[in-house]
């Protein structure tokens, strides 16, 4: 099925808007600047390119006009005329002519000025060519800004056509003007076409759809037609017989029974026998409207005759020429208004189309493909299976609970909990809830995965109850056993022959394990709202000398000495400085001689303290520094240079400084959307 | 009765869902809106059970079941096991088999009586195939492919196979299969039947790209709804050849 992008076509600027867009893409996407020292070679290169850039842009740009536009001949017949007879095809291939003549006209102006190029002598003779060449490429597209509009008319016209598929099932719905053609589109599709009691009110073609027998058709509602010869049929009228003539539909011919119309029933005898050519090789139906206004029955004589003359023409029309009855009302009468007898000439109509496409597709080759879709295969009996031992197996009740559903008895599903709690993503589906279980309680019972390094599902077989109920058993017995040998089980046997000192003893035993676990349990609830602390600050306030004193002698051990040297220890000490030894300089032993230390420092102010983050050791070979001396003259140096700006609070070199703000290259728009920066 | 649905906007509900006689296993999804499809048709009649297979939404692909049992593959993991044993009745037979092929689903089709496999699966597998699920086991392929349980979907009443098979073959598998077959697609052209399609013997889902001719032709040759497979002959023959031609 081929497809037209009618709708898709890019927009199709004006002569100026081109010249411009052309002109601005070469400005940006060629260098700018020719600089002093270039060699003429280069300069002449520089031009060229600019000369090229153009013509390929014109080139670009024409050809996706060209190959965007549909060409008359390669597309359906249908949309060929139709656009003949819209936008006339000698114009519209004369504009797509000129484009293309334009196009070549600029390749070959560019070739030109680019040989000239090659021979340019100076910087300025270089300029002066290529702006002739521009010059000249621009000049071609002014001269076609009249077929550029017109092809801007026609995209935006095309682009609003209805899309009508040429190949597939429709009913073209055709008749003089108001005899009820859209009427009946309405009732056949939901198109919402506009609907007046004067001639003329449908202008072009319109589309709709509608589903029959599981596929979708097409109606197509077209403009009314006067009788009158081909040359003198309008635009609006052009369009009804080129969708005659060309789409291989269903033709619905309306008979305006009651002539409300304007045209009397032999007039529409007339047009129908005029066009009758453009029905050939298709179903042709006689569509008899308004029988609300006036019956059948009460057509005079002489009218009945016409409408039989036509049913006769339609009929060998359908027999492919013959005269005689194949068997299938070609003539039907209905009413929009009332929509009696709409859907059984929609059913007669879609039928026969569908009869006749089926037919042509039958004689065709590609009906090889489909034959084993249309092949039901019935299973032979064979050997093993005896007829009718396999019924299908449905549970009693389906019938019964889908007509409950039909009759609109639903059930609270899934989906129903999940909205009400929250929504998806929300709502945790319970999994276990339709457990099928030999106790329903059992639903939820937690079940452990892995035991002591085992999983469980491992050791489970078929006859673990019965094992179990034997371990059970095994147990009773024993219980049984042991309480009929009359011993009561007690675990504090020990106890009993404990002397009175050992009892007591396991008596403070237990009293203090009872504390100690207290004290922990204590310690571990505090924890959770506290931040944790380092033990020696945690418990800073229970470890006095006192204390530790204290609960050594109830143990009975003297801890009056430890006592003692804790508290020596934490006598205030004296302040005092030992001498540094990397301010030492030289070594411990020249420490005590040393004196007054030399100060390596111009400022008097400044911290001894700062001479660490300089390094005392002897300067590093290669330093170009002889000795520590002549680095601190150095050091000394760079101080004082740094002192009058420092005094001054001055910008110095270390400063950290933006030199320029926005670098030339960086943003002189090389890039497209200028993408590249040069800090963030 | 043919249903549309989706599995959180994917067609191939065949890959999410194993639908037989006696139970269905929907994926977990991250909505109830799939699983709520199948409950509203269903669940009156069989369990509908939701459960991952081998940690994989792919339930319908990875197992295979019909009313007697179900074959879940080697990778399903034992809190899966357990969890599909305590949801179906005990007349199920639920059994992890050790098998290289281990997308069951793909490889294996069947419904209560007939099984065809893939022609590579394991003679113990066939075996455990035929023990488990009470079938008769054919070796076959489906248009040459040897992914029977993609390329084919069947119930006790009729079945879809995959749309290139030639009409010989048709009458052959149908013979195997004791069933009327019909080639044709699902999801507006797809040839992956079983992924597009998920049937029992009164009911069926398929993916919501699916024609309405596809449906129709789908819910005659599974007698869903009064329909029979003839229709497709008779009634509907105009309009698959206008449609496909």
């Amino acid at each position: 099925m081929p497809t037209y992008n009618l709708k898709t076509i890019g927009v199709v600027p004006g002569a100026k808007d081109f010249i411009d867009i052309v002109l601005s893409k070469t400005q940006r996407g060629t260098p700018t600047v020719v600089h002093n020292g270039w060699s003429i070679q280069r300069i002449r290169q520089f031009y060229m390119r600019k000369v090229k850039f153009t013509q390929q842009n014109w080139n670009e740009k024409l050809s996706s006009i060209l190959d965007e536009f549909p060409k008359v001949e390669d597309i359906h017949p249908f949309y060929a005329d139709l656009l003949n007879v819209l936008y006339d095809k000698d114009h519209y291939k004369l504009a797509l002519g000129q484009l293309n003549t334009a196009r070549n006209l600029i390749d070959r102006v560019a070739q030109d000025y680019i040989r000239l190029l090659k021979y340019g002598d100076s910087l300025y003779r270089c300029k002066e060519l290529k702006r002739a060449a521009l010059g000249r490429m621009c000049t071609l597209m002014k001269r076609q800004g009249p077929s550029l509009a017109y092809l801007e008319q026609v995209r935006q016209h095309m682009s609003r056509l209805p899309s009508i598929d040429p190949n597939t099932r429709s009913l073209l719905l055709c008749g003089y003007p108001n005899v009820g053609k859209s009427s009946m589109m309405n009732k056949l599709t939901r198109a919402d076409v506009e609907v007046q009691p004067y001639a003329f009110t449908t202008k072009s073609l319109y589309v709709g759809h509608m589903d029959y027998k599981y596929l979708r058709w097409q109606v197509i509602d077209t403009p009314g037609i006067l009788d009158r010869p081909l040359e003198e049929r309008n635009t609006i009228e052009m369009q009804s017989i080129t969708a005659l003539a060309h789409l291989r539909a269903a033709a619905l011919y309306l008979v305006d029974i009651s002539e409300a119309c304007g045209y009397s029933i032999a007039q529409q005898a007339a047009l129908f026998h005029s066009i009758k050519p453009l029905f050939a090789n298709k179903p042709v139906l006689i569509v008899v409207n308004k029988i609300d206004a006036r019956r059948l029955e009460e057509l005079s004589e002489a009218d009945r005759q016409l409408i039989q003359g036509m049913e006769d023409e339609a009929r060998k029309i359908s027999n492919g020429g013959a005269v005689g009855d194949s068997g299938e009302e070609v003539m039907m009468a209905m009413s929009t208004l009332s929509e009696e007898g709409v859907m059984a000439v929609k059913q007669a109509a879609c039928d026969r189309l569908l009869n006749f496409r089926v037919e042509l597709k039958v004689a065709g080759k590609r009906i090889a493909d489909v034959l084993n879709k249309i092949h039901v295969a019935q299973p032979r009996p064979r050997d093993g299976v005896t007829p009718g031992s396999r019924p299908p197996v449905i549970p009693a009740g389906v019938a019964e609970a889908r007509a409950r559903r039909a009759a609109g008895d639903r059930k609270k599903l899934e989906k129903d909990l999940q909205e009400e709690n929250g929504g998806a993503g929300v709502y945790s589906a319970d999994l276990r809830k339709h457990y099928d279980l030999q106790d329903p309680n059992w639903k939820y019972d937690i079940m452990p995965e892995i035991m002591d390094g085992h999983n469980i599902l491992d050791f489970v077989d078929a006859d673990i109850e019965a094992k179990l109920a034997e371990l059970e058993r095994e147990e009773e017995e024993l219980e049984a056993q042991f309480a009929a040998e009359g011993g009561a089980m007690s675990d504090d046997e020990d106890e009993e022959d404990l002397t009175e000192e050992q009892a007591a003893d396991l008596q403070a035993i237990r009293a203090r394990k009872r504390v100690l676990v207290a004290e922990h349990r204590s310690k571990k609830n505090s924890h959770r709202n506290h931040a944790v602390l380092p033990a020696k600050l945690a418990n800073a306030r229970g470890r006095t000398a006192d204390a530790m004193k204290e609960s050594l002698g109830a143990l009975g051990i003297d801890a009056s000495k430890a006592a003692e040297r804790a508290r020596s220890q934490s006598r205030g000490r004296k302040r005092e400085r030992s001498a540094s030894k990397a301010r030492a300089g030289d070594g411990d032993a020249e420490m005590g001689d040393a004196g007054e230390k030399k100060r390596v420092h111009s400022s008097k102010s400044r911290s001894m303290s700062r001479g660490r983050s300089m390094s005392l050791a002897e300067p590093r070979p290669g330093s170009g520094l002889k000795d520590v001396t002549q680095r601190n003259k150095g050091i000394k140096m760079a101080d004082k240079a740094q002192w009058r700006m420092n005094k001054m609070a001055k910008v110095g070199e270390s400063d950290r400084a933006i030199q320029t703000k926005m670098p030339k290259h960086l943003f002189a728009g090389k890039t497209p959307g200028h993408s590249t920066r040069n800090r963030r | 009765m043919a249903t549309r649905c989706q599995f959180e906007n994917n067609n191939d509900v065949g890959v999410f869902a194993k639908l037989t006689n006696a139970y269905c296993i929907c994926a977990l999804g991250g909505a109830e809106n799939f699983y709520s499809v199948f409950e509203a048709e269903l669940n009156d009649h069989i369990p509908v059970i939701k459960s991952s297979v081998a940690g994989t939404r792919l339930v319908g692909r990875l197992t295979v079941g019909n009313r007697n049992g179900l074959l879940l593959p080697n990778t399903t993991t034992d809190q899966e096991l357990q969890h599909i044993r305590n949801c179906l009745p005990d007349e199920v037979v639920v059994q992890r088999i050790d098998e290289r092929l281990s997308a069951l689903g793909n490889c294996i089709a069947c419904n209560d009586y007939v099984a065809l496999i893939h022609p590579d699966v394991d003679r113990e597998t066939e075996e455990i195939v035929a023990d488990v699920l009470g079938v008769e086991v054919f070796r076959q392929t489906v248009a040459g492919n040897v992914l029977v349980g993609s390329y084919c979907a069947f119930t006790n009443q009729g079945g879809l196979v995959h749309p290139k098979t030639s009409i010989e073959d048709l009458d052959e598998l149908s013979s195997l299969l004791q069933i009327p077959l019909v080639a044709g697609t699902v999801n507006r052209g797809s040839d992956v039947i079983g992924a597009g399609l998920v049937a029992n013997d009164w009911a069926a889902f398929c993916g919501l790209d699916t024609t309405s001719t596809e449906l129709s032709v789908i819910e005659s040759v599974f007698k869903l709804r009064d329909a029979q497979p003839m229709n497709i002959v008779n009634d509907l023959r105009a309009s698959l050849i206008d449609t496909m031609a």
